[in-house]
């Protein structure tokens, strides 16, 4: 099933109908703040879903704080792309609705879950989220053991070591220079032990592996 | 030299906490623009965009304020500003930082998405207590999440954009067998890299088409 998800705001009528006439969709998901879940343009896109016999569903998410807002996002977006017995849905975004804490939030999410993305107003723009490519994605297979190893303020390396390359530290090492290297590490020796912890890019790779 | 760029719309106070909070700026460059039949918008960003100038000539910082001529295009907006980062990297310089909390929302949002094609780090200031907030952002390169056949499949076609190409004449121009170029093409239609439309003149073929949204992706050198 393709499902249309929105951004939008208390005043965003028309930008909603933009992308519901210009994007293909078979289920219809606004998301926005309290304030535009009472507005009286979500009362009048419902009346028009239902002309269809449809209904919308309507998402809120926080108003503040713009990496909150991008986890809320990234759960609204992977709660609608699951089906029943374990379907996939096709989710289609707009991120032109709301304000612009919520749409820059939205495109965030997008890129952290590769699903396909659009700014629609007067003009329809496809952005550039490849369909299906995950944050996860970026990294090896041994990168991601590594930063879901990290599950703590910070974690011994000996620790890491036993649970991803039990009796073998070479191969982890290497991966612990290729994080450090790309920033999303910090190391620092405490009592003689190296201890590992996430960078705010580190941390945000986490929580994007977590969400997919 | 180190640079500090942003968005800008009505207020000075969403840019300039970003001057004051990155060490040893040499030059700003902000967009800035407004609709240009709202001569109450347009005053109010040409009020604003005064304030940063003066800021700036003030901190004998150099200050680049560049108008959008439409800061509603969404595309235009993004193609531009991730032309001038890219400029700004070729010439040896740093982007310390990009504020994309002024604007209009197609505005900050196009560059955010600059930001995230060009790995730039980025900043928010905080409506009401102007305070920064550093987004952590991670670097979308497509070399890590394409192949280097699906890479080379992508520059072909941005090579050749004026020409109609098929699945046979783009194996033929990249020397390759037609059952490997579908097989990479499959995988670029999944991604919604490119798509296949019907050809005008014979309805059996298919022509290899990019994506609009491939071209932003790939960027002007690529």
């Amino acid at each position: 099933m393709k499902v249309l998800i929105s951004t939008f705001g208390r005043d965003d009528f028309e930008k909603v109908v933009q992308a519901m006439r210009r994007l293909p969709y078979e289920r219809l998901v606004l998301v926005g703040g309290s304030e535009a879940a009472e507005s009286m343009a979500l009362a009048r896109i419902k009346e028009l879903e239902e002309l269809s016999g449809h209904e919308v569903t309507d998402e809120i998410v926080p108003e503040s704080g713009f990496m909150e807002i991008v986890d809320a996002m990234s759960e609204i977006l992977e709660k609608h792309s699951r089906e029943a017995r374990g379907r996939r849905n096709e989710i289609i975004l707009n991120i032109s609705g709301g304000d612009k804490l919520l749409g820059d939030a939205a495109l965030f999410a997008a890129f952290r879950l590769g699903v396909e993305t659009y700014h629609c107003d007067e003009r329809l723009t496809k952005l550039p989220v490849l369909k299906g490519l995950t944050a996860k994605d970026r990294f090896t297979p041994s990168q991601v053991r590594f930063i879901k190893g990290v599950d703590g303020p910070s974690v011994p390396f000996d620790r890491l070591v036993e649970s991803i390359s039990p009796g073998n530290r070479q191969p982890v090492e290497r991966v612990m220079r290729e994080l450090k290297k790309a920033g999303l590490i910090e190391t620092e020796v405490m009592s003689g032990k190296i201890v590992i912890t996430l960078s705010e890019s580190g941390a945000e790779v986490a929580r994007a592996i977590r969400t997919t | 030299m180190v640079a500090v760029f942003g968005t800008l719309g009505y207020r000075p106070k969403s840019l300039i906490p970003t001057i004051r909070s990155t060490q040893d700026v040499d030059k700003v460059v902000f967009y800035c623009g407004a609709d240009r039949n709202d001569p109450e918008a347009v005053k109010n960003v040409a009020d604003a965009k005064k304030g940063v100038l003066d800021y700036c000539r003030t901190m004998k910082i150099a200050a680049d304020a560049v108008e959008l001529e439409d800061p509603f295009d969404f595309k235009r907006i993004a193609v531009k500003i991730r032309g001038d980062i890219k400029k700004h990297k070729r010439e040896g310089k740093e982007v310390a930082v990009f504020n994309i909390a002024g604007g209009t929302r197609p505005t900050s949002s196009a560059a955010l998405l600059a930001c995230i094609l060009e790995g730039v780090p980025t900043v928010y200031v905080h409506d009401l207590t102007y305070e920064e907030i550093h987004l952590p952002l991670l670097r979308m390169e497509y070399s890590q999440v394409l192949s280097s056949e699906e890479r080379q499949i992508l520059r072909t076609l941005l090579k050749n954009k004026s020409k109609e190409l098929t699945e046979v004449e783009l194996a033929k121009l990249m020397g390759k067998h037609k059952a490997t170029i579908n097989h990479h093409l499959r995988n670029l239609i999944a991604k919604g890299a490119v798509r296949l439309e019907r050809h005008p003149g014979d309805s059996r073929k298919k022509i290899v088409r990019l994506e609009e949204s491939t071209e932003l992706l790939l960027g002007d050198e690529d």
